[in-house]
């Protein structure tokens, strides 16, 4: 291989100076595995966050929503040129079911971008058992699709799910719900909606997600059981769960779905808008720490590499007497910078990769979160080298660029 | 005989503190294959003319021609080539780059050349080194040798492109009367043999009268052009 002089003398020099080549190198080490660490760590947490959330919601969901009167039929009755305007309009009483559900999920089904699709409805209620009440909703599902959008059968403490459809008046009710009401297996429980009539339901199961909330108030039920509790007919749905192949893509066919049905489509985007804004804190804080870091060894590098220009002043000067011009000299002081840069920077993605792997082993047993949730996803590791990159030509081209400018007459004159 | 090197008019101020004149309207022109020292006074500006025309001092007024090319207000960068291509250096203390060994320290300038392949700019260097009895220094780190060996190696390194002029600041002052000798005898085969052009500023006065003319300077200007 033939590598150019002002390579060869670059290494030369790092190679005379290992120890400070070395604690360069190092700091870039430290700031490019510290940003591949909490790379991973924080994609990690997205990504869990993100799963979970879709433990119990759907990536798209639709429903009914009330309407504000708007001036639409008043034009088409009248069908003249002037402008109506409402003063003071109202919300729209209109049914939470939808019309036609099974027409809609029809429907929805052609789209090749859907997965899953199952009706449900949700019934506000009030759970008695004994003298003690408490607030919350029944979901009447089929549990056999709910089981496929948002894995049910995992988060059973005791039960058979697969009851819901055998057992009459059959309730699966939230963790939270049974310490409450102190319920067990087989006890019975008064479940009272707002329209219907109260139904005494037996418990044939209990569940536990990650989410306190739901498990304090969340029960499933058989979908005509709920319809029952409402006192509604076999065609009443309350909302259409849709679950998309690709979760990213569910914004667009929310919006296709919106088309097709005329009701609401509200995609895991809109229902999770704390979620997503917690992603950007977390990414602003782990960045400003990561940024911090390689300025960190980017000043180490600038102070190492400007301290060997001060130490080898004479030598550039003897340099460029024979011949060395500028750029030949900021080219020898730049690749200095970039070799630290790499040595640091490979060494740092093999550490960082270490880190990531070690951390993603350790047992932290929060709730399902048995080990911390860590991404090994590879365009970190080449960002990080970028980065690692651009902080050491950063800081070795001032350097450089003075080394450049060293006259060679007053250096040798003295 | 060609002219290897022509100076018109140099004037050349310095701007410390007070304004003090170190070259007034010197000019001066040296043959190809002439062997000339430059001699004067501390202070009188014989070293401040050398690195005039060396090319390495760009601030100045007047012209300078090296091989019948006008060089002054060239850029930097062509500086550099036109001294490493044509100018061979030799410094009081010798300067060599302490890291390399001495066979790198002479190879250096050809490798920044690039006219020759690795190979035959190490044959060529070990040569050179041979000329000045230091070839069995060649793999140690320059900072090991003493000032008499490093000097040598360092007049090897500025022969190492075949330069057409070849300047000394003081290039024997850091050696002994034997070592002297021996670099005076091939700066004089060079010039006679091979037609290279040797100007030196010496406070030697052997050296001196030794070469083919010598240039004697006072306050800044050319006493005697030596002919």
């Amino acid at each position: 291989m033939k590598i150019s002089v002002n390579t060869e003398i670059a290494i030369t020099y790092l190679s005379a100076r290992k120890k400070q080549t070395m604690v360069a190198a190092l700091g870039v080490m430290f700031g490019i595995s510290m940003f591949i660490f909490m790379q991973s760590l924080m994609k990690g947490t997205n990504d869990y966050f993100e799963k979970m959330s879709f433990n119990t919601t759907p990536h798209i969901r639709l429903f009914s929503e009330n309407k504000v009167a708007d001036n639409h039929m008043l034009n088409s009755f009248l069908a003249d040129p002037s402008i109506k305007i409402l003063t003071n309009p109202k919300q729209l009483e209109q049914s939470q079911g939808l019309t036609n559900p099974y027409g809609i999920i029809e429907q929805i089904r052609k789209n090749p971008e859907v997965a899953n699709v199952t009706p449900q409805v949700s019934a506000n209620v009030i759970y008695t058992s004994g003298s003690v009440q408490i607030t919350g909703s029944v979901s009447g599902v089929s549990i056999d699709e709910e089981n496929k959008m948002f894995d049910v059968q995992g988060n059973m403490v005791i039960g058979n799910l697969h009851d819901l459809n055998r057992v009459n008046n059959g309730i699966l009710i939230g963790k939270g719900i049974a310490d409450k009401l102190s319920l067990h297996m087989g006890d019975n429980i008064t479940v009272r909606s707002g329209t219907g009539s109260p139904m005494i339901m037996r418990v044939i199961g209990i569940y536990a997600t990650t989410v306190k909330q739901i498990d304090d108030s969340r029960s499933y039920a058989n979908i005509v059981q709920a319809q029952n509790l409402l006192g509604k007919d076999r065609s009443y749905v309350t909302d259409i769960k849709i679950n998309v192949k690709n979760y990213n893509n569910a914004p667009k066919v929310a919006r296709d779905i919106e088309v097709i049905s005329g009701y609401k489509a509200e995609d895991w985007v809109q229902a999770n808008e704390q979620l997503k804004a917690a992603f950007k804190i977390r990414a602003v804080i782990l960045n400003s720490v990561i940024g911090v870091i390689l300025l960190v060894a980017g000043f180490g590098i600038y102070n190492i590499l400007n301290m060997t220009i001060y130490e080898k002043i004479k030598e550039i000067a003897i340099l460029k007497a024979t011949g060395f011009s500028g750029s030949a000299v900021t080219s020898i002081f730049l690749q200095q910078a970039i070799y630290i840069g790499l040595m640091g920077g490979i060494i740092g993605i093999l550490l960082g990769f270490l880190i990531t792997f070690g951390v993603a082993h350790i047992y932290i047993g929060a709730g399902n979160l048995k080990y911390l949730p860590m991404s090994f996803y590879i365009p970190h590791y080449i960002e990080a080298l970028m980065f690692g990159l651009v902080t050491t030509v950063a800081a070795g081209y001032f350097p450089a660029r003075k080394a450049s400018r060293v006259d060679p007459v007053t250096i040798i004159r003295g | 005989m060609d002219t290897a090197l022509k100076a018109t008019g140099i004037n050349k101020v310095f701007h410390d503190a007070v304004n003090l004149q170190v070259l007034k309207n010197v000019s001066l022109d040296v043959k190809t294959g002439e062997f000339v020292s430059i001699v004067g006074k501390s202070g009188c500006g014989k070293s401040t003319l050398l690195y005039v025309l060396s090319t390495m001092d760009t601030d100045y007024e007047g012209q300078l021609e090296i091989g019948g090319t006008l060089v002054t207000g060239k850029p930097l960068n062509d500086l550099a080539r036109i001294r490493n291509a044509s100018i061979g250096f030799v410094f009081q203390f010798h300067y060599l780059l302490p890291d390399f060994s001495c066979l790198k320290n002479v190879m250096i300038p050809g490798l920044r050349l690039g006219k020759l392949p690795y190979k035959e700019i190490e044959a060529k260097a070990y040569e050179k080194l041979k000329m000045f009895g230091v070839e069995d220094q060649a793999l140690k780190k320059a900072n090991k040798l003493s000032g008499g060996q490093q000097q040598r190696v360092a007049i090897a390194r500025a022969l190492i492109n075949d330069p057409t002029i070849i300047m000394g600041d003081e290039p024997t002052g850091n050696l002994d009367s034997k070592n002297t000798g021996i670099v005076f005898d091939l700066f004089q085969k060079l010039t006679k043999e091979l037609g290279q052009t040797i100007i030196a500023v010496t406070h030697d006065e052997d050296f001196a009268k030794r070469s083919d003319r010598t240039i004697e300077m006072a306050d800044g200007e050319i006493k005697s052009h030596g002919r």
